[in-house]
């Protein structure tokens, strides 16, 4: 007899001997001759540069704080949708409120600067660096 | 076995416990949200279990809500500070962060 | 169930007539937002349009006279939350004021806007606090204030101390709202609601049982106890109070704390006792779990940590922090004892220490403002050097240490008789020890202004008319209201009588 559990246990091992079981047939079938280039990353042909685990810039969390306003107002937003028609104008008037205020924030990153990605002046090479043969 | 009230009550408790293991060991500030917001959603299991097999109403789902909201909002207002503490301090071990002390 | 029609809709507009002054609140946070933002040249905009907007929430919150509850019975509206709402209001406006008089606030050409519309939507929370009767929105209402308070408590974010203050704060803060609602959701298994009188109905029955029970009621009074620094969940106070800027630091020790206490009083007697009789203005705790005795070893545990702490101190800020560590130790006797005289003089006490705390704080931040030290050594000869404003400290130290003819004894005067008429004797004298060993401390910070280092002559220090006249008005009301208490202690009554 099977509970709810051993369902979901049986799931669990037939996947991971599905995967198992690919991966090992394949290693066994293929021929291993690995070089330098089989072996390094590829991204679209670019070659790559450094490695990948770098840190993000914490810019990224200014934005990640924004997303976040809109991402929690769906949550709100869903219960309020589904009786939308029972409710009527009342919770319509309310909500748009809700939401006026949530745009407020936006607005507010928006007008402080916060969403502008403030990218370092590019250097821009001036000719005489780069012609060396004149210096002398 | 059917899965019952008590499973989920363990899987919170569990999961209230790690967090608040994870609250007291991790010295980094960001892990030490992470162990809070174990803490959060194992209350929220604790509301959904009780709404669904205490037959009880809705306001079980509606506090779960109420809480994921308020974790977010929690969430954005630690990470500006935390940063704002990066900025200051170039670290963010809680225990170094620890200038005022008799 | 929540029925959803023209029913629901009229009780939603009947509710929104008693929610005039929150309402008024949001709109003022809103407004202050938006015109920070369109009149980037004027500095103080946004200070003056909360101002504005706390005048205006005052006038209807004393419109408002009707009483009763709110939203399918998640608020209520009584004199008990009018009064702590008064008292917040009060505070807050008092803050905006000597928040233009700060120097390390406007240091470095800071903008000010946010600071101004978070002391809004922070006095928000605290309205809501006041008067939620269900518990995820007393959970609510304690979030929408603390995450203000994080974010103010480090507004000098440049200054490493305040900026470590806000961490420690919204680290631990966070920490204890969510061992609140663990405990708030183990205490909805239970009882199988949110609602205060609910609960109450539920645990009158006395067949649950008691370990859920008593974890989960100490795990949403740490929550609570969290706000209003008792031990042991007070270790943030003096941290936070040293590190944040002294507005913000006088702000919570008194806004905050009177929301703390606001809730705490209503959920402790709401949810775990029932009054005797009708007649009679006790309380009594269900069987089962003495929360007198748990509350009484709070109130020990707080009070005594705290005065022995502040004997150490050398920091005033910090000095100032333990002392109200002491006092919200003071104030939870009150609770302890569960009568309508305890209850009384709670308020009293508060509406008190309300004037006296800001006064101590105001003078600490214009004393700091002219030597840029808060060190108690730097105190040495400030009685010479600006006379008046040392005159004034002394009377808010006193005030702080029960001395009459002061506002504080009065609030220690009440507090001491109710509790001794409910025979908690060895409460009381405990109580008492621990003021003889505040006024050691509070001696120590005069002994600097005054007795040691009168040699030195360093010129006196200048202050402006509007912030003398500020001190004056604040020390004058602690003698005031400490000779003429009646018709406080009348208007308290008449708050206490809606809690039944």
């Amino acid at each position: 007899m099977l509970t709810d559990f051993g369902i979901i246990l049986i799931f669990f091992i037939v996947g991971m001997v599905f995967v198992a079981a690919g991966l090992i047939t394949n290693m066994i079938l293929r021929p291993s001759h690995p070089n330098k280039v089989k072996q390094s990353t590829y991204e679209c042909g670019e070659e790559a540069i450094g490695s990948p685990w770098i840190l993000f810039n914490a810019r990224f969390y200014l934005i990640a704080l924004a997303f976040l306003i809109f991402e929690v107002e769906l949550l709100l937003l869903f219960p309020w949708a589904v009786v939308f028609k029972e409710l009527g104008w009342f919770a319509f008037i309310a909500m748009l409120i809700f939401a006026f205020i949530l745009l407020l924030g936006l607005f507010y990153d928006w007008a402080k600067g916060y969403l502008d990605w403030d990218k370092p002046e590019p250097i821009i090479p001036k000719m005489k660096d780069l012609v060396i043969w004149n210096k002398d | 076995m059917a899965i019952g009230l008590n499973h989920y009550l363990i899987v919170s408790a569990i999961l209230f416990a790690l967090g608040i293991f994870g609250i007291i060991t991790r010295k980094n500030a960001i892990m030490v949200l992470m162990g809070l917001e174990l803490v959060l959603n194992s209350a929220n299991i604790n509301f959904i279990a009780f709404s669904k097999f205490g037959g009880l109403n809705i306001e079980g789902h509606l506090a779960a809500i109420f809480v994921i909201i308020l974790a977010a909002a929690e969430a954005a207002v630690a990470l500006a500070i935390i940063l704002n503490i990066y900025q200051n301090w170039r670290n963010i071990n809680v225990d170094e962060i620890a200038k005022m002390k008799e | 169930m929540i029925d959803i029609g023209a029913n629901f809709v009229s009780e939603l507009y009947k509710s929104l007539g008693m929610f005039i002054p929150e309402t008024v609140l949001v709109v003022t946070f809103v407004v202050a937002i938006i015109m920070d933002l369109i009149f980037r040249k004027y500095k103080n905009i946004a200070a003056f349009t909360v101002l504005a907007g706390f005048f205006v929430t005052g006038y209807t919150l004393f419109a408002c006279n009707s009483s009763g509850y709110a939203f399918s019975q998640t608020i209520a509206i009584n004199p008990f939350s009018q009064f702590f709402k008064f008292i917040i209001l009060l505070t807050s406006i008092i803050i905006v004021i000597i928040s233009f008089l700060s120097k390390e606030l406007y240091a470095e050409n800071r903008k000010v806007g946010e600071y101004y519309s978070m002391i809004a939507g922070m006095t928000f929370g605290m309205f809501l606090i006041c008067s939620s009767t269900n518990l995820i929105l007393i959970y609510l209402a304690l979030e929408t204030m603390s995450l203000s308070s994080y974010v103010l408590a480090g507004y000098t974010k440049e200054v490493k101390r305040s900026s470590e203050a806000s961490l420690k704060y919204v680290i631990f803060g966070a920490i204890s709202s969510g061992i609140m609602i663990y405990g708030i959701s183990i205490i909805f298994g239970l009882t199988g609601s949110f609602d205060l009188l609910a609960i109450n109905a539920k645990i009158a029955t006395g067949n649950l049982s008691i370990a859920p029970l008593l974890v989960s009621g100490i795990m949403i009074l740490a929550g609570i106890g969290y706000k209003i620094s008792a031990a042991p969940f007070h270790f943030w106070t003096p941290d936070v109070y040293e590190g944040a800027p002294i507005t913000i630091t006088a702000y919570l020790s008194v806004a905050s704390k009177a929301a703390g206490f606001a809730v705490l009083i209503r959920f402790v007697l709401l949810a775990f006792a029932t009054p005797i009789s009708q007649t009679q203005p006790v309380w009594q705790v269900f069987a089962g779990i003495d929360w007198k005795l748990v509350l009484a070893i709070l109130s020990v545990l707080t009070m005594t940590l705290g005065n022995l702490s502040a004997i150490w101190q050398t920091n005033i800020k910090r000095l100032l922090a333990y002392s109200s560590i002491a006092h919200a130790g003071y104030m939870l006797m009150g609770l302890v004892i569960m009568t309508s005289a305890g209850v009384l003089a709670i308020l009293v006490y508060f509406f008190m220490y309300m004037l006296m705390n800001l006064g101590a704080f105001y003078i600490v931040m214009l004393i700091a403002n002219k030597t840029g030290s808060e060190e108690m050594d730097d105190y040495i000869g400030i009685g010479y050097r600006a006379p008046i404003l040392a005159g004034c400290m002394v009377v808010f130290l006193l005030s702080l240490t029960g001395i009459p003819p002061t506002a504080g004894f009065i609030g220690k005067l009440y507090l001491f008789m109710a509790v001794i008429d409910a025979r908690w004797i060895w409460l009381a004298v405990i109580g008492v020890l621990n003021s003889v060993v505040s006024l050691f401390y509070y001696v120590k910070v005069m002994r600097n202004m005054f007795i040691r280092g009168t040699d030195k002559t360093e010129e006196p220090l200048q202050f402006s008319r509007v912030s003398i006249v500020i001190a004056l008005i604040l020390a004058g009301a602690n003698i005031y209201f400490g000779l003429w208490f009646e018709p406080i202690v009348r208007w308290v009554n008449e708050c206490v009588k809606s809690l039944f």
